[in-house]
Protein backbone atom coordinates (compact mmCIF):
# COMPACT_ATOMS: atom_id res chain seq x y z
CA UNK A 1 0.00 0.00 0.00
CA UNK A 2 2.95 2.05 0.69
CA UNK A 3 4.11 1.46 -2.58
CA UNK A 4 1.37 2.43 -4.31
CA UNK A 5 1.65 5.73 -2.34
CA UNK A 6 5.05 6.75 -3.10
CA UNK A 7 4.41 7.34 -6.66
CA UNK A 8 1.68 9.69 -6.34
CA UNK A 9 2.12 13.09 -4.66
CA UNK A 10 -0.28 13.80 -2.74
CA UNK A 11 -2.58 17.07 -2.29
CA UNK A 12 -3.62 16.63 1.57
CA UNK A 13 -2.10 15.33 4.53
CA UNK A 14 -2.73 15.33 7.73
CA UNK A 15 -0.88 14.11 11.05
CA UNK A 16 -2.86 13.45 13.68
CA UNK A 17 -2.50 12.12 17.45
CA UNK A 18 1.25 13.53 17.65
CA UNK A 19 2.68 12.11 20.72
CA UNK A 20 6.22 12.96 22.00
CA UNK A 21 8.22 13.19 24.93
CA UNK A 22 11.81 12.78 26.27
CA UNK A 23 12.90 10.49 29.42
CA UNK A 24 15.84 9.17 29.01
CA UNK A 25 18.77 11.25 30.03
CA UNK A 26 22.62 9.91 28.85
CA UNK A 27 25.07 9.45 31.95
CA UNK A 28 28.38 8.73 30.62
CA UNK A 29 28.23 5.49 28.78
CA UNK A 30 24.82 4.89 30.30
CA UNK A 31 21.40 5.81 29.36
CA UNK A 32 18.99 6.58 32.53
CA UNK A 33 15.59 7.25 32.40
CA UNK A 34 14.45 10.77 34.22
CA UNK A 35 10.95 12.30 34.53
CA UNK A 36 9.24 12.96 30.99
CA UNK A 37 9.25 15.88 29.60
CA UNK A 38 6.22 16.21 27.24
CA UNK A 39 7.18 17.75 23.66
CA UNK A 40 3.43 17.18 21.80
CA UNK A 41 0.46 15.28 24.06
CA UNK A 42 -1.69 14.70 20.94
CA UNK A 43 -0.83 17.48 18.70
CA UNK A 44 -2.46 16.96 15.30
CA UNK A 45 -1.65 18.91 11.60
CA UNK A 46 -2.69 19.91 8.43
CA UNK A 47 -1.17 20.56 5.46
CA UNK A 48 -2.44 21.02 2.08
CA UNK A 49 -1.11 21.82 -1.83
CA UNK A 50 -0.55 25.43 -2.38
CA UNK A 51 -0.85 26.21 1.31
CA UNK A 52 1.39 28.01 3.34
CA UNK A 53 1.41 27.49 7.04
CA UNK A 54 3.50 29.53 9.50
CA UNK A 55 4.21 27.87 12.66
CA UNK A 56 5.17 30.20 15.89
CA UNK A 57 6.09 29.76 19.04
CA UNK A 58 8.61 30.21 21.58
CA UNK A 59 11.89 29.19 21.87
CA UNK A 60 12.40 25.43 22.78
CA UNK A 61 8.25 24.59 21.99
CA UNK A 62 9.29 22.25 19.87
CA UNK A 63 8.89 23.68 16.60
CA UNK A 64 11.96 22.38 14.78
CA UNK A 65 11.11 18.56 16.46
CA UNK A 66 7.33 18.98 14.50
CA UNK A 67 9.27 19.67 11.30
CA UNK A 68 11.88 16.58 12.39
CA UNK A 69 8.93 14.18 12.89
CA UNK A 70 6.97 15.53 9.69
CA UNK A 71 9.88 15.00 7.36
CA UNK A 72 10.33 11.39 8.80
CA UNK A 73 13.82 12.07 10.52
CA UNK A 74 12.55 11.55 14.05
CA UNK A 75 10.26 8.81 15.87
CA UNK A 76 7.01 10.14 17.37
CA UNK A 77 5.77 8.34 20.49
CA UNK A 78 2.74 7.66 18.17
CA UNK A 79 1.16 9.73 15.44
CA UNK A 80 -1.32 8.65 12.73
CA UNK A 81 -0.69 10.04 9.05
CA UNK A 82 -3.62 10.42 6.57
CA UNK A 83 -3.32 10.71 2.82
CA UNK A 84 -6.39 10.73 1.19
CA UNK A 85 -8.25 7.81 2.71
CA UNK A 86 -5.56 5.99 4.00
CA UNK A 87 -4.52 6.28 7.32
CA UNK A 88 -0.92 5.08 8.44
CA UNK A 89 1.25 4.54 11.17
CA UNK A 90 4.26 7.00 11.02
CA UNK A 91 6.58 3.66 10.96
CA UNK A 92 4.26 2.84 8.02
CA UNK A 93 4.22 5.54 6.25
CA UNK A 94 7.84 6.75 6.76
CA UNK A 95 9.09 5.99 3.30
CA UNK A 96 6.47 8.01 1.80
CA UNK A 97 7.16 10.90 3.90
CA UNK A 98 10.85 10.57 3.04
CA UNK A 99 10.03 10.80 -0.80
CA UNK A 100 7.41 13.39 -0.59
CA UNK A 101 8.33 15.44 2.55
CA UNK A 102 11.34 17.69 2.41
CA UNK A 103 12.80 19.34 5.62
CA UNK A 104 15.42 22.47 4.83
CA UNK A 105 17.69 23.31 8.29
CA UNK A 106 17.83 27.21 9.35
CA UNK A 107 21.17 26.68 7.42
CA UNK A 108 21.36 24.08 5.28
CA UNK A 109 24.19 21.94 4.70
CA UNK A 110 26.20 22.06 1.32
CA UNK A 111 28.08 18.76 0.35
CA UNK A 112 31.72 19.30 -0.91
CA UNK A 113 31.61 20.29 -4.29
CA UNK A 114 29.98 22.94 -6.83
CA UNK A 115 26.45 24.30 -6.78
CA UNK A 116 26.20 22.20 -10.08
CA UNK A 117 27.16 19.38 -8.10
CA UNK A 118 24.58 19.84 -4.98
CA UNK A 119 22.03 20.41 -7.10
CA UNK A 120 23.12 17.03 -9.08
CA UNK A 121 22.14 14.99 -5.66
CA UNK A 122 18.42 16.19 -6.10
CA UNK A 123 18.25 14.29 -9.31
CA UNK A 124 18.26 10.45 -7.99
CA UNK A 125 21.15 9.62 -10.01
CA UNK A 126 19.66 10.94 -12.94
CA UNK A 127 22.45 13.27 -13.49
CA UNK A 128 24.07 12.11 -16.45
CA UNK A 129 20.86 12.62 -19.17
CA UNK A 130 20.59 15.91 -21.45
CA UNK A 131 17.46 16.32 -19.49
CA UNK A 132 18.91 16.42 -16.42
CA UNK A 133 21.34 19.19 -17.13
CA UNK A 134 18.52 21.21 -18.79
CA UNK A 135 16.89 20.79 -15.41
CA UNK A 136 19.89 22.10 -13.43
CA UNK A 137 20.13 25.13 -15.76
CA UNK A 138 16.70 25.75 -14.89
CA UNK A 139 16.81 25.60 -11.60
CA UNK A 140 20.13 27.65 -11.55
CA UNK A 141 18.65 30.51 -13.35
CA UNK A 142 14.92 30.07 -11.85
CA UNK A 143 16.95 30.72 -8.18
CA UNK A 144 19.11 33.02 -9.32
CA UNK A 145 22.40 31.24 -9.09
CA UNK A 146 23.56 31.16 -12.27
CA UNK A 147 26.93 33.19 -11.78
CA UNK A 148 27.60 30.68 -8.91
CA UNK A 149 27.15 27.66 -10.88
CA UNK A 150 30.82 26.22 -10.54
CA UNK A 151 31.35 28.06 -6.79
CA UNK A 152 32.35 25.90 -4.44
CA UNK A 153 29.11 25.46 -2.31
CA UNK A 154 30.38 25.57 0.94
CA UNK A 155 31.54 29.23 0.39
CA UNK A 156 28.16 30.31 -0.24
CA UNK A 157 26.49 33.24 1.81
CA UNK A 158 23.64 32.19 4.09
CA UNK A 159 21.03 33.62 1.75
CA UNK A 160 22.62 31.43 -0.79
CA UNK A 161 22.70 28.86 0.54
CA UNK A 162 19.24 28.60 1.54
CA UNK A 163 18.58 29.64 -2.52
CA UNK A 164 20.58 26.42 -3.37
CA UNK A 165 18.18 24.35 -0.95
CA UNK A 166 15.28 25.22 -2.45
CA UNK A 167 16.60 24.76 -5.68
CA UNK A 168 17.34 21.15 -4.81
CA UNK A 169 13.30 21.14 -3.95
CA UNK A 170 12.34 22.83 -6.92
CA UNK A 171 14.29 19.81 -8.78
CA UNK A 172 13.19 16.87 -6.64
CA UNK A 173 9.78 18.33 -6.04
CA UNK A 174 8.59 17.27 -2.84
CA UNK A 175 4.17 17.70 -2.11
CA UNK A 176 5.26 19.27 1.40
CA UNK A 177 8.42 21.12 2.11
CA UNK A 178 9.62 21.93 5.39
CA UNK A 179 11.25 25.09 6.27
CA UNK A 180 13.05 25.74 9.77
CA UNK A 181 13.82 29.18 9.88
CA UNK A 182 14.29 29.89 6.14
CA UNK A 183 15.41 34.12 6.94
CA UNK A 184 16.91 33.94 9.91
CA UNK A 185 20.27 36.25 9.89
CA UNK A 186 19.06 37.30 6.40
CA UNK A 187 19.27 40.86 4.82
CA UNK A 188 15.90 42.67 3.19
CA UNK A 189 17.51 41.59 -0.36
CA UNK A 190 17.94 37.64 0.91
CA UNK A 191 14.65 37.35 2.54
CA UNK A 192 12.99 39.01 -0.15
CA UNK A 193 14.22 36.60 -2.58
CA UNK A 194 13.96 33.85 -0.30
CA UNK A 195 10.01 34.75 -0.15
CA UNK A 196 9.57 35.35 -3.83
CA UNK A 197 10.95 30.97 -4.16
CA UNK A 198 8.46 30.19 -1.51
CA UNK A 199 5.62 31.86 -3.66
CA UNK A 200 6.49 30.01 -6.57
CA UNK A 201 6.06 26.85 -4.68
CA UNK A 202 3.00 27.77 -3.56
CA UNK A 203 2.00 28.24 -7.25
CA UNK A 204 3.34 25.03 -8.30
CA UNK A 205 0.89 23.47 -5.10
CA UNK A 206 3.82 22.54 -2.51
CA UNK A 207 2.58 22.34 0.53
CA UNK A 208 4.46 25.17 2.51
CA UNK A 209 5.33 24.86 6.55
CA UNK A 210 7.38 27.67 7.85
CA UNK A 211 9.15 27.44 11.39
CA UNK A 212 9.88 31.39 12.06
CA UNK A 213 9.75 33.92 15.29
CA UNK A 214 9.82 36.22 11.65
CA UNK A 215 6.12 36.62 11.34
CA UNK A 216 5.75 40.03 9.26
CA UNK A 217 8.39 38.76 6.80
CA UNK A 218 6.19 35.77 5.89
CA UNK A 219 3.16 38.08 5.57
CA UNK A 220 2.54 37.90 1.78
CA UNK A 221 3.19 34.06 1.70
CA UNK A 222 1.26 33.18 4.77
CA UNK A 223 -1.97 31.65 4.59
CA UNK A 224 -2.45 29.78 7.63
CA UNK A 225 -0.84 30.83 11.51
CA UNK A 226 -0.36 28.16 13.98
CA UNK A 227 1.15 28.30 17.70
CA UNK A 228 2.60 25.36 18.88
CA UNK A 229 2.32 25.88 22.99
CA UNK A 230 2.84 23.44 25.75
CA UNK A 231 2.69 20.24 23.29
CA UNK A 232 -0.51 21.80 21.54
CA UNK A 233 -1.00 23.17 18.14
CA UNK A 234 -3.36 26.40 18.14
CA UNK A 235 -4.58 28.12 14.78
CA UNK A 236 -4.75 31.73 15.90
CA UNK A 237 -4.73 33.48 12.43
CA UNK A 238 -5.06 33.18 8.78
CA UNK A 239 -4.64 35.90 5.43
CA UNK A 240 -7.72 37.47 6.67
CA UNK A 241 -7.92 37.94 10.37
CA UNK A 242 -4.31 39.03 10.53
CA UNK A 243 -1.29 38.13 12.75
CA UNK A 244 -2.65 40.57 16.16
CA UNK A 245 -3.84 37.44 18.06
CA UNK A 246 -0.55 36.16 18.37
CA UNK A 247 1.15 38.05 22.19
CA UNK A 248 4.34 37.69 20.77
CA UNK A 249 4.52 39.05 17.61
CA UNK A 250 2.17 41.95 19.04
CA UNK A 251 4.98 42.55 21.74
CA UNK A 252 7.66 42.59 18.65
CA UNK A 253 5.44 44.98 16.57
CA UNK A 254 4.97 47.51 19.43
CA UNK B 1 79.22 5.70 7.08
CA UNK B 2 80.81 4.53 4.43
CA UNK B 3 79.83 0.66 5.08
CA UNK B 4 75.91 2.23 5.23
CA UNK B 5 76.53 4.22 2.02
CA UNK B 6 78.12 1.14 0.43
CA UNK B 7 75.24 -1.33 1.87
CA UNK B 8 73.12 1.19 0.78
CA UNK B 9 74.43 0.89 -3.03
CA UNK B 10 74.51 -2.46 -2.95
CA UNK B 11 70.85 -2.57 -2.08
CA UNK B 12 69.53 -0.35 -4.85
CA UNK B 13 71.45 -2.46 -7.44
CA UNK B 14 69.78 -5.23 -6.10
CA UNK B 15 66.19 -3.45 -6.74
CA UNK B 16 67.26 -2.90 -10.52
CA UNK B 17 69.26 -6.16 -10.96
CA UNK B 18 65.53 -7.65 -10.95
CA UNK B 19 66.44 -10.14 -8.11
CA UNK B 20 63.62 -13.07 -8.10
CA UNK B 21 64.03 -13.95 -4.63
CA UNK B 22 63.36 -10.27 -3.65
CA UNK B 23 61.17 -9.80 -6.28
CA UNK B 24 59.08 -12.66 -4.34
CA UNK B 25 58.94 -11.46 -0.89
CA UNK B 26 57.39 -8.22 -2.60
CA UNK B 27 54.97 -9.75 -4.43
CA UNK B 28 53.73 -12.26 -1.36
CA UNK B 29 53.99 -8.76 1.28
CA UNK B 30 51.51 -6.48 -1.33
CA UNK B 31 49.18 -9.19 -2.42
CA UNK B 32 48.30 -10.47 1.16
CA UNK B 33 48.13 -7.19 2.78
CA UNK B 34 45.88 -5.81 -0.15
CA UNK B 35 43.36 -8.83 0.14
CA UNK B 36 43.33 -8.26 3.82
CA UNK B 37 41.88 -4.67 3.37
CA UNK B 38 39.43 -5.37 0.60
CA UNK B 39 38.18 -7.60 2.67
CA UNK B 40 37.61 -5.77 6.12
CA UNK B 41 37.06 -2.40 3.94
CA UNK B 42 33.49 -2.82 3.77
CA UNK B 43 32.36 -4.31 6.49
CA UNK B 44 34.20 -2.08 9.04
CA UNK B 45 33.08 1.17 6.78
CA UNK B 46 29.78 -0.10 7.39
CA UNK B 47 30.20 -0.54 10.85
CA UNK B 48 32.05 2.89 11.00
CA UNK B 49 29.33 4.51 9.68
CA UNK B 50 26.51 2.66 11.71
CA UNK B 51 28.50 4.01 14.58
CA UNK B 52 28.66 7.44 13.98
CA UNK B 53 24.89 7.78 12.68
CA UNK B 54 22.52 4.96 14.54
CA UNK B 55 21.62 5.31 18.23
CA UNK B 56 20.95 1.88 19.92
CA UNK B 57 22.19 0.57 23.31
CA UNK B 58 25.65 -0.02 23.59
CA UNK B 59 26.63 2.15 20.69
CA UNK B 60 29.57 4.12 23.03
CA UNK B 61 30.92 1.34 24.31
CA UNK B 62 31.44 -0.56 20.67
CA UNK B 63 33.19 3.32 19.65
CA UNK B 64 35.29 2.00 23.09
CA UNK B 65 36.09 -1.56 22.27
CA UNK B 66 37.44 -0.41 18.70
CA UNK B 67 39.11 2.42 19.99
CA UNK B 68 41.27 0.15 22.96
CA UNK B 69 41.79 -2.21 20.06
CA UNK B 70 43.99 -0.05 18.06
CA UNK B 71 46.55 0.00 20.93
CA UNK B 72 46.81 -3.64 20.82
CA UNK B 73 49.95 -4.93 19.36
CA UNK B 74 50.71 -7.36 16.47
CA UNK B 75 52.41 -10.14 18.24
CA UNK B 76 49.25 -10.61 20.48
CA UNK B 77 47.27 -10.59 17.25
CA UNK B 78 49.49 -13.29 16.12
CA UNK B 79 49.51 -14.96 19.32
CA UNK B 80 45.48 -15.07 19.48
CA UNK B 81 45.09 -16.02 15.96
CA UNK B 82 48.10 -18.48 16.47
CA UNK B 83 45.79 -20.50 19.71
CA UNK B 84 42.97 -20.86 17.40
CA UNK B 85 44.52 -21.55 14.07
CA UNK B 86 46.97 -24.12 15.91
CA UNK B 87 46.58 -28.00 15.63
CA UNK B 88 44.70 -28.16 18.96
CA UNK B 89 43.01 -24.88 19.08
CA UNK B 90 39.11 -24.36 17.45
CA UNK B 91 39.92 -24.40 13.93
CA UNK B 92 42.65 -26.76 13.41
CA UNK B 93 41.14 -28.91 11.49
CA UNK B 94 41.41 -26.37 8.69
CA UNK B 95 45.25 -26.82 8.18
CA UNK B 96 45.40 -22.65 7.94
CA UNK B 97 48.68 -22.30 10.17
CA UNK B 98 51.56 -21.21 8.07
CA UNK B 99 49.87 -20.48 5.41
CA UNK B 100 49.46 -16.69 3.65
CA UNK B 101 45.25 -17.30 4.32
CA UNK B 102 46.48 -16.92 8.17
CA UNK B 103 48.31 -13.92 7.63
CA UNK B 104 45.46 -12.32 5.61
CA UNK B 105 43.33 -13.56 8.67
CA UNK B 106 46.29 -11.76 10.85
CA UNK B 107 46.36 -8.49 9.06
CA UNK B 108 42.09 -8.23 8.58
CA UNK B 109 42.25 -8.50 12.54
CA UNK B 110 44.97 -6.09 13.00
CA UNK B 111 43.19 -3.85 10.24
CA UNK B 112 39.56 -3.62 11.22
CA UNK B 113 39.82 -1.83 14.36
CA UNK B 114 42.04 1.09 12.59
CA UNK B 115 39.21 0.77 9.70
CA UNK B 116 36.21 1.18 12.18
CA UNK B 117 37.73 3.60 14.42
CA UNK B 118 39.11 5.87 11.77
CA UNK B 119 36.41 5.68 9.35
CA UNK B 120 33.52 6.70 12.21
CA UNK B 121 35.92 9.74 13.18
CA UNK B 122 35.58 10.62 9.64
CA UNK B 123 31.99 9.96 9.41
CA UNK B 124 31.29 11.87 12.62
CA UNK B 125 32.99 14.55 11.23
CA UNK B 126 30.12 15.03 8.58
CA UNK B 127 27.75 16.13 11.09
CA UNK B 128 24.29 14.36 11.41
CA UNK B 129 22.93 17.09 9.33
CA UNK B 130 24.68 16.12 6.07
CA UNK B 131 23.01 12.43 6.81
CA UNK B 132 19.66 13.67 7.46
CA UNK B 133 19.82 16.59 4.44
CA UNK B 134 21.79 13.35 2.10
CA UNK B 135 18.89 11.01 3.60
CA UNK B 136 16.01 13.93 2.52
CA UNK B 137 17.87 14.62 -1.46
CA UNK B 138 18.57 10.75 -2.43
CA UNK B 139 15.93 8.14 -3.55
CA UNK B 140 17.02 5.38 -1.20
CA UNK B 141 19.32 5.04 1.94
CA UNK B 142 22.14 3.39 -0.01
CA UNK B 143 22.15 6.85 -2.39
CA UNK B 144 22.15 8.55 0.21
CA UNK B 145 25.29 6.32 2.15
CA UNK B 146 27.13 7.17 -1.16
CA UNK B 147 26.66 10.65 -1.50
CA UNK B 148 28.01 10.73 2.54
CA UNK B 149 31.04 8.48 1.39
CA UNK B 150 31.70 11.00 -0.74
CA UNK B 151 31.25 13.60 1.42
CA UNK B 152 33.85 12.40 3.83
CA UNK B 153 36.12 10.65 0.86
CA UNK B 154 39.40 11.85 2.55
CA UNK B 155 39.19 10.40 6.03
CA UNK B 156 38.00 7.22 4.34
CA UNK B 157 41.39 7.29 2.72
CA UNK B 158 42.93 8.47 5.42
CA UNK B 159 41.65 5.13 7.26
CA UNK B 160 42.59 3.49 4.28
CA UNK B 161 45.77 4.26 4.29
CA UNK B 162 46.64 3.95 8.02
CA UNK B 163 45.47 0.42 8.03
CA UNK B 164 47.41 -0.69 4.76
CA UNK B 165 50.68 1.01 6.36
CA UNK B 166 49.79 -0.90 10.03
CA UNK B 167 49.81 -4.10 8.30
CA UNK B 168 52.64 -4.59 5.33
CA UNK B 169 54.64 -3.44 8.24
CA UNK B 170 53.98 -5.33 10.54
CA UNK B 171 56.42 -8.57 11.47
CA UNK B 172 54.71 -10.32 14.84
CA UNK B 173 51.54 -11.45 13.27
CA UNK B 174 53.16 -12.52 9.44
CA UNK B 175 55.78 -13.89 11.62
CA UNK B 176 53.54 -16.19 14.23
CA UNK B 177 51.38 -16.99 11.79
CA UNK B 178 53.01 -17.25 7.99
CA UNK B 179 56.30 -18.83 9.33
CA UNK B 180 58.82 -16.80 7.21
CA UNK B 181 58.57 -19.61 4.25
CA UNK B 182 60.47 -18.12 1.32
CA UNK B 183 58.32 -17.79 -1.94
CA UNK B 184 55.10 -18.86 0.60
CA UNK B 185 54.67 -16.52 3.72
CA UNK B 186 58.19 -14.72 3.35
CA UNK B 187 57.08 -10.96 3.51
CA UNK B 188 58.46 -7.65 3.41
CA UNK B 189 58.98 -7.03 7.43
CA UNK B 190 59.84 -10.40 8.25
CA UNK B 191 62.38 -10.60 5.40
CA UNK B 192 63.81 -7.47 6.87
CA UNK B 193 64.18 -9.22 10.53
CA UNK B 194 65.68 -12.46 9.40
CA UNK B 195 68.49 -10.70 6.93
CA UNK B 196 69.46 -8.56 9.35
CA UNK B 197 69.78 -10.93 12.25
CA UNK B 198 71.91 -12.81 9.75
CA UNK B 199 74.16 -9.81 8.91
CA UNK B 200 72.80 -9.29 5.60
CA UNK B 201 71.72 -5.74 5.56
CA UNK B 202 71.75 -5.28 1.63
CA UNK B 203 68.22 -6.97 1.36
CA UNK B 204 66.98 -5.30 4.44
CA UNK B 205 67.92 -2.25 3.29
CA UNK B 206 66.33 -2.71 -0.55
CA UNK B 207 63.04 -3.84 0.97
CA UNK B 208 62.87 -0.88 3.28
CA UNK B 209 63.27 1.44 0.19
CA UNK B 210 60.34 -0.32 -1.06
CA UNK B 211 58.18 0.31 2.19
CA UNK B 212 59.30 3.51 2.19
CA UNK B 213 58.82 4.45 -1.30
CA UNK B 214 55.49 2.78 -0.46
CA UNK B 215 54.46 5.36 2.02
CA UNK B 216 55.95 8.16 0.56
CA UNK B 217 53.54 7.14 -2.84
CA UNK B 218 50.64 7.06 -0.80
CA UNK B 219 50.43 9.66 1.02
CA UNK B 220 51.50 12.12 -1.98
CA UNK B 221 48.47 10.39 -3.73
CA UNK B 222 46.28 11.59 -0.59
CA UNK B 223 47.66 15.22 -0.23
CA UNK B 224 47.05 15.23 -4.15
CA UNK B 225 43.41 13.99 -4.18
CA UNK B 226 43.36 16.47 -1.15
CA UNK B 227 44.56 19.52 -2.94
CA UNK B 228 42.14 18.62 -6.07
CA UNK B 229 39.36 18.52 -3.50
CA UNK B 230 40.04 21.75 -1.72
CA UNK B 231 37.33 24.68 -1.29
CA UNK B 232 38.00 27.24 -3.75
CA UNK B 233 37.28 30.87 -3.09
CA UNK B 234 35.56 31.86 -5.96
Amino acid sequence: MTKMLTNKPFMHIQFSHINKSYCKKRCGFFIKKSQAKVIFNDANIVLKGGQCVLLTGSNGSGKSTLLRIIAGILKPDCATITTGSKSLSWKKANKLIRQQVMYLYQEPYMFDGSVTRNLEYALNGKKFSSHSVNQITRALKWANLEHRADTSAKCLSGGERQRVALAQAWLKQPSVLLLDEPTANMDKASRQATEALLLKFKERGTALLIASHDVKHFHQTMDKQLLLENGHIFEIGDKTNNISLFPHSSKRQA
Amino acid sequence: MGSLLTTTLEAISLLFSGDAELWSIIGISFRISTTAILIAMIPAILLGFTLAYANFPGRRIFISIFNSLLAVPAVVVGLTLYIVLSRQGPLGEWKLLFSQTAMVLGQIALSFPILVAMSHTAFQSAEIRAWDTARTLAKNPLSAFFIIMREVRFGLFGALLAAYGRIIAEVGASMMLGGNILNSTRNIPTAIAMETSKGEFAQGIALGIILVSMAFFLTMSLQYMQGRGKISND
